[in-house]
């Protein structure tokens, strides 16, 4: 069975169709690109996957229909990384990361010690160490981020949609995310969706890559199995004149490299 | 960690010894010399003024300056604005639109009923309050641009549409009897405020006040963005109801019982924010605690400093005017 499934969605705002009849799916332990010029639709996907936006069409995760799921059931199955959060009160990093068990605990519940512990464990796997009592408001952009990452990957659920999470962060912090995603990942045998604004970034952490242009999967790309220049062509005519090459770093390890032409 | 929380602990102590010393002080200072030789000598008169003039005001203090900070910590988180509080988004002019009106339909009551004249006064006041919020919210969703400054400017649309309907209740209020009260009672003050009628909206506020903190945690969920909030499990429509119901019938208690108090619901909050540099539940506290200091000193200062008894948002005005002020040069008030 899929792990995600996304069936014929048609969604926009008032009566600009942003998103036509876009359907795909997503296996467990696969992370998913999706990719496109801006304004393509990126988020309103999320927007529609989240329940947020009026659309027609399904989001199943594991045959479940999320449509007829209530905020809490649904943040129980996926959780999301907005691009920039909406946070705007003097609250600790730690405080924040134990928002993400809000979907576990009851209305008036608090989190246990264990909860807390795990939280600390989570601050310092995304690279937040010693900052859980650090004010969420004196943090960088990056670590802002992180931070919400951090809340996702607290709340346990197996599906994980981000919204170019790597907008904000360093080179150093960019590689970071993106290696503890592929990780929790494969340890937790879960699932992700990520948009990235950096294609090349892309292409070289997602096994499958979707490209939506107009409003419609445009081109589907697989790592390891559609070939370079096929990638090539489909790039290139979303982002103009481009090329891919394969080079290899000096550990060894095969990165692809995108490169624009005139 | 251990530290933290024992300055944390600190302050709370503080706080309430703070509040505990400026009661005792409250309870002593009056036009009335009370004697406490003569109060455990059991004097009747001492006693009675002891009891029905000084500790129901006192308590008022006490317990709507403690309720009116608490409320404004909520009204800030909720809209996500540091300049949100229930006299900014003119839930308090509505509540006094809606007292004003209770008083002119109430005032046909005997003195015998005069528990039916203060409930009566109390629903009106909820009722305005209530209507006062919903129109503001109801506006605010009608702009096109959701920044957090329309709640604001939809509230200053509804405090003058309340103070519109205010105007209209006077005019047409007897000038003998209810224009008098309706006028004594819109400047705010603790003078008239009597035991066996502060009663019933003092249950109704701590049930209020203890339920909003029960919830405390829901709260800050609702400081994120409304898709943020909804794929963290929150209901946001249905608890941002219950919540602004909550403050709003906590707001209305008060202001049925103290009138119209400028203020403290704005200055409380980020008096307590300046202070722990959190918006933890004992940050909510705190702002109570800030909200009763104020709101005793106020009353102490509002019945001492004159011949006559003076309203008392002349002096939460004198302190939170300049406050406002400070925010907005200081660019903490980001509307």
């Amino acid at each position: 069975m899929n792990h995600f499934e996304v069936q014929n969605l048609t969604a926009g705002y008032g009566n600009n169709t942003v998103l036509e009849n876009i359907s795909f799916e997503t296996q467990r332990g696969e992370l998913v690109g999706v990719i496109g010029p801006n304004g393509c639709g990126k988020t309103t996907l999320y927007k529609a996957i989240c329940n947020s936006l009026p659309h027609e069409g399904g989001c199943y995760i594991d045959g479940i229909e999320l449509e007829n799921l209530s905020p809490r059931e649904l943040a129980r199955l996926c959780a999301y990384v907005p691009q920039r959060s909406g946070i705007t009160i003097d609250i600790s990093v730690l405080d924040v990361v134990l928002q993400g068990t809000n979907p576990r605990l009851k209305l008036l519940e608090y989190p246990s010690a264990d909860m807390i512990e795990r939280a600390i464990e989570i601050i310092e796997s995304v690279g937040l160490t010693g900052k859980e009592n650090m004010n969420y408001m004196h943090l960088s952009e990056g670590q802002k981020q992180l931070c919400i990452y951090a809340r996702a990957i607290m709340s346990g659920a197996k599906l994980l949609l981000l919204d170019e999470p790597e907008s904000s962060l360093d080179f150093r912090y960019r590689y970071q995310l993106l290696c503890s995603l592929k990780e929790w990942i494969r340890t937790n045998e879960s699932g992700a969706i990520i948009t990235l604004h950096d294609p090349t970034l892309a292409l070289n952490f997602c096994d499958r890559l979707i490209v939506i242009a107009e409003g419609r999967i445009y081109a589907e790309l697989k790592r390891n199995i559609t070939s370079l220049e096929e990638m090539e062509e489909k790039l290139s005519s979303i982002y103009g004149p481009l090329s891919l090459q394969k080079c290899v770093n000096k550990s060894g390890y095969e990165q692809i490299v995108m490169l624009k032409e005139n | 960690m251990m530290s933290k929380s024992l300055s944390r602990n600190k302050i709370q102590i503080i706080g309430i010894l703070t509040v505990v010393v400026l009661a005792a002080i409250s309870l002593y200072v009056g036009k009335f010399p009370l004697e406490i030789s003569e109060l455990l000598a059991g004097n009747e008169l001492h006693w009675k003024v002891f009891v029905n003039l000084r500790l129901s005001r006192t308590l008022v203090g006490l317990w709507g300056g403690f309720a009116l900070g608490v409320t404004g910590f909520v009204y800030q988180t909720l809209f996500r604005n540091p300049l949100a509080a229930p006299d900014i988004i003119g839930v308090s002019s509505g509540a006094s639109a809606g007292a004003a009106a209770g008083i002119l339909f109430c005032s046909g009551f005997s003195a015998d009923v005069l528990l039916l004249q203060i409930t009566g006064v109390t629903f009106f006041s909820f009722v305005g309050a209530l209507t006062a919020v919903v129109l503001a919210l109801i506006l605010s969703r009608l702009a096109s641009s959701n920044s957090k400054s329309t709640i604001i400017l939809a509230g200053i649309a509804v405090h003058s549409l309340a103070q519109t309907v205010l105007m209209v209740l006077k005019m047409v209020a007897d000038p003998e009897k209810e224009l008098a009260s309706i006028e004594y009672w819109i400047m705010g003050s603790l003078n008239s405020v009597r035991m066996q009628v502060m009663a019933g909206n003092m249950v109704l506020c701590v049930i209020c006040i203890v339920v909003i903190f029960m919830l405390h945690r829901q709260l800050l969920l609702l400081a994120a963005d409304e898709v943020e909030a909804r794929m963290m499990g929150v209901n946001v429509e249905r608890l941002r109801l219950i919540l602004l119901v909550l403050a709003t019938l906590t707001v209305a208690s008060v202001v049925s019982i103290a009138g119209l108090v400028s203020f403290v619901g704005l200055f409380a909050p980020h008096a307590a924010r300046m202070i722990t540099k959190n918006n933890r539940i004992e940050t909510m506290f705190l702002a109570g605690i800030v909200g009763s200091c104020l709101l005793i000193i106020a009353d102490i200062l509002a019945r001492s400093i004159a011949a006559t008894e003076l309203p008392i948002s002349i002096f939460t005005s004198l302190i939170g005017a300049p406050f406002l002020i400070y925010l907005v040069v200081k660019g903490k008030a980001d509307i």
